[in-house]
């Protein structure tokens, strides 16, 4: 343990002494103060809130993901071709308390940092602002009704040869993506079902949801929410997101529950009873969000600093383990190599389906992009700003998850990855 | 002395670099087999590329033996317990610029475990004997080579270790500070630690060894007590070793330093 605290202070020390916390910190505040000069939302107040949120901490929190990346992959490898690696390494230390503690010593000045913008953003913020639970309709997954679609496809007779013939991952892999756009069609003075699992009371709620039509113009809607004895009414236009405030007497827990007959423990029903002139759709898995109440925005903030944070403790121990096993320019290249394929590949992966695998080389590439994107996802699926931005609750739960995986657990499994790496890699020299 | 007393015991050890494809490209150590008693200060001499660095570093864990055994105390060199008992002075101070001598000592007598206190009284004893007390608070960035040199001494004895690792420890030092250390290394030895030095400077080796092994080529070539040599260091090495090459330098070295 006095090991690991001897080389965190160390490594401490050098981040001060070279400056780096106060460029660092004093880039993040100049861009923390410049952004309302520079974004020009949609003409309104809350638009112009959203982005402010949205890329002042993101901007900072790109700044310091970039620059600490980088140090990560020359805090052991710049030490070891300086040779001063080896003077600690003949002490007795753990070698994973020498990776852990560097990494643990980014990581808090990447925290520091990080505070700083923080806290520039709750004091130019309504920090009391209420924050929603956001509930997407329970579904089977995109890739059970892949299965699903894929079987109905292979026992219907009209369906084409190309298809049945076709490799089954592929088709499935098709159908998953697919799944997620699949529209609902809700016919004139036709009700429509959704089933949310609610955590706790719903003492009150409201519905943000996105109609359209089939010819995809511009329409009134018309039309009733209920959500056991709570009513919204919807009076809209189709293409526009709108929130439907659910309004009601004095309902008990039971009651708003939903119909206990039809619902299961925690699950609640929203109908939705089409009243306009046309039948409407929407994508269940997109479209519709039902609205919980929860706590303020200020503890939104913290949520979404400790998720951030752990971001950055991720990718400092991946960027400290290249730091053993590779020399400085091997070690950033990969690091940043991997920053980007990990920030670009799922939107590669969603916008080139398999039809486009024609030759080896798409289809190589593809491969490995898919690969890519499932390794990158447990970090790329978080969108902690873009919730926070929105008002939507960073959930307790996630971040406790994140916090433990993240900030603890996979830091230390890299971190004893790069203690057996680094006596190796002091062979090569 | 039988093994039980052996510090430092090398067996049929190999060591051979490899290339990227894993070719073999250097046998830098072939087949070296010594060992260090307690209590002595041990010479490793030869000329560039002999391997001494090489055998230096497997012995403090830095490098893994591709064949053979290193053991110190009697455990593997890389084990906590071995490297508590280890003090090494390197051939270059590779010291952190940013940090003052004092901090640089206390930093390396926290990775011996020392407590903060015990630490900082250390520190101050090991500053005031090698003569940096009144600069203790400057950045090391800024030392010369041999102020440097003097910190990275203080180091390696930081821990109190019972074995010394010392790569050249006269390098870059003046006269005056190179028969410091020498007496210093007498005084250590004479209390009971056991020291492992390099050096070009044959007649510093002559000064301070008990024993010394010539290494040539990765293999010892000759080795033995120096009181019992029958002549110098200098003629004994240039015999033994056949091209004086590089040593021609240190025998003149040696030389001018003992006039």
């Amino acid at each position: 343990m006095r090991g690991f605290l001897e080389v965190f202070r160390l490594e401490i020390a050098a981040l001060v002494r070279s400056k780096t916390v106060a460029m660092l910190s004093i880039a993040s505040l100049a861009w923390m103060f410049a952004m309302p000069f520079v974004v020009t939302g949609d003409g309104t107040v809350e638009g112009e809130r959203e982005l402010f949120i949205h890329y002042s901490l993101g901007g900072v929190f790109a700044l310091l993901l970039v620059a600490l990346v980088a140090s990560a992959t020359g805090v052991l490898a710049r030490e070891r071709t300086a040779k001063r690696l080896q003077l600690t390494m003949v002490r007795p230390v753990r070698f994973f308390s020498i990776a852990f503690a560097k990494t643990a010593a980014l990581t808090a000045c990447g925290a520091a940092v990080l505070a700083l913008a923080t806290l520039v953003l709750a004091v130019r913020t309504d920090l009391a602002r209420p924050c929603s639970h956001v509930l997407k309709p329970v579904m089977p997954s995109p890739r059970e009704e892949a299965k699903a679609m894929y079987r109905s496809f292979m026992e219907d007779p009209n369906t084409p040869v190309q298809v049945k013939s076709a490799r089954k991952s592929a088709v499935l892999r098709l159908l998953e993506n697919r799944a997620m756009d699949n529209y609902q069609t809700i016919g004139t003075n036709d009700t429509a079902e959704w089933k949310f699992n609610i955590p706790g009371e719903t003492a009150a709620a409201a519905v943000r949801i996105r109609f359209t039509n089939q010819f995809d113009m511009r329409d009134d809607v018309r039309g009733l929410f209920r959500l056991g004895g709570l009513v919204g009414v919807a009076s809209n236009i189709t293409q526009a997101i709108v929130t439907v405030p659910l309004l009601g007497a004095e309902q008990s827990s039971q009651e708003t529950a939903g119909d206990p007959s039809t619902a299961e423990a925690n699950q609640a029903s929203l109908r939705f009873e089409n009243r306009g002139k046309r039948p409407l759709m929407l994508r269940p898995r997109r479209d519709i969000d039902l609205l919980q109440p929860a706590d303020a925005f200020g503890w939104n903030l913290l949520r979404t600093y400790l998720e951030l944070v752990s971001i950055l403790a991720l990718t400092i121990s991946f960027g400290v383990f290249l730091s053993a096993a590779l020399g400085r320019p091997v070690a950033l290249f990969t690091a940043i190599v991997s920053l980007l394929v990990g920030e670009m590949s799922p939107s590669v992966v969603e916008q080139y389906p398999d039809e486009l695998e024609k030759d080896a080389v798409d289809r190589i590439g593809l491969v490995l992009t898919r690969f890519a994107a499932e390794a990158t996802r447990p970090v790329s699926a978080l969108n902690p700003l873009e919730r926070l931005a929105s008002d939507a609750c960073v959930e307790r739960k996630e971040v406790a998850r994140v916090v433990v995986l993240q900030l603890l657990l996979v830091p230390v499994f890299l971190s004893l990855l790069a203690a057996f790496a680094l006596p190796r890699k002091q062979d090569d020299l | 002395m039988d093994d039980g007393e052996n510090v430092i015991e090398l067996v049929d050890v190999r060591k051979t670099f490899r290339d990227f494809w894993l070719r073999p490209t250097v046998n830098a150590v072939d087949g070296l087999t010594l060992s260090v008693s307690r209590g002595e200060v041990f010479g490793l001499l030869g000329p560039n590329g002999s391997g001494k660095s090489t055998t230096i570093k497997m012995i403090l864990g830095l490098l893994s033996p591709s064949a053979g055994k290193v053991s110190l105390f009697g455990l593997p060199p890389r084990s906590i317990e071995a490297r508590r008992k280890l003090g090494y002075l390197p051939e270059l101070s590779y010291l952190h610029p940013f940090l003052t001598a004092r901090e640089t000592l206390t930093y390396y007598a926290g990775l011996c475990g020392l407590r903060r206190s015990v630490a900082k009284e250390r520190a101050e004893e090991l500053l005031e004997m090698v003569g940096l007390s009144d600069v203790a608070s400057r950045t090391v960035g800024g030392f010369s080579k041999g102020m440097s040199r003097r910190v990275a001494l203080a180091a390696s004895l930081i821990g109190r270790p019972e074995l010394l690792v010392m790569d050249e420890p006269t390098s870059g030092l003046d006269p005056i500070s190179t028969k410091e250390v020498k007496t210093l290394i007498k005084a250590l030895s004479a209390g009971g630690m056991t020291i492992l030095m390099t050096s070009h400077l044959l007649a510093d080796a002559e000064d301070v060894c008990d024993r010394v092994t010539i290494l040539n080529h990765g293999k010892a070539v000759a080795g033995g007590r120096v009181s019992e040599l029958g002549t110098s260091l200098e003629e004994f090495f240039l015999a033994k070793v056949g091209d004086p090459g590089d040593f021609k330098l240190a025998g003149f070295l040696a030389r001018g330093d003992a006039r």
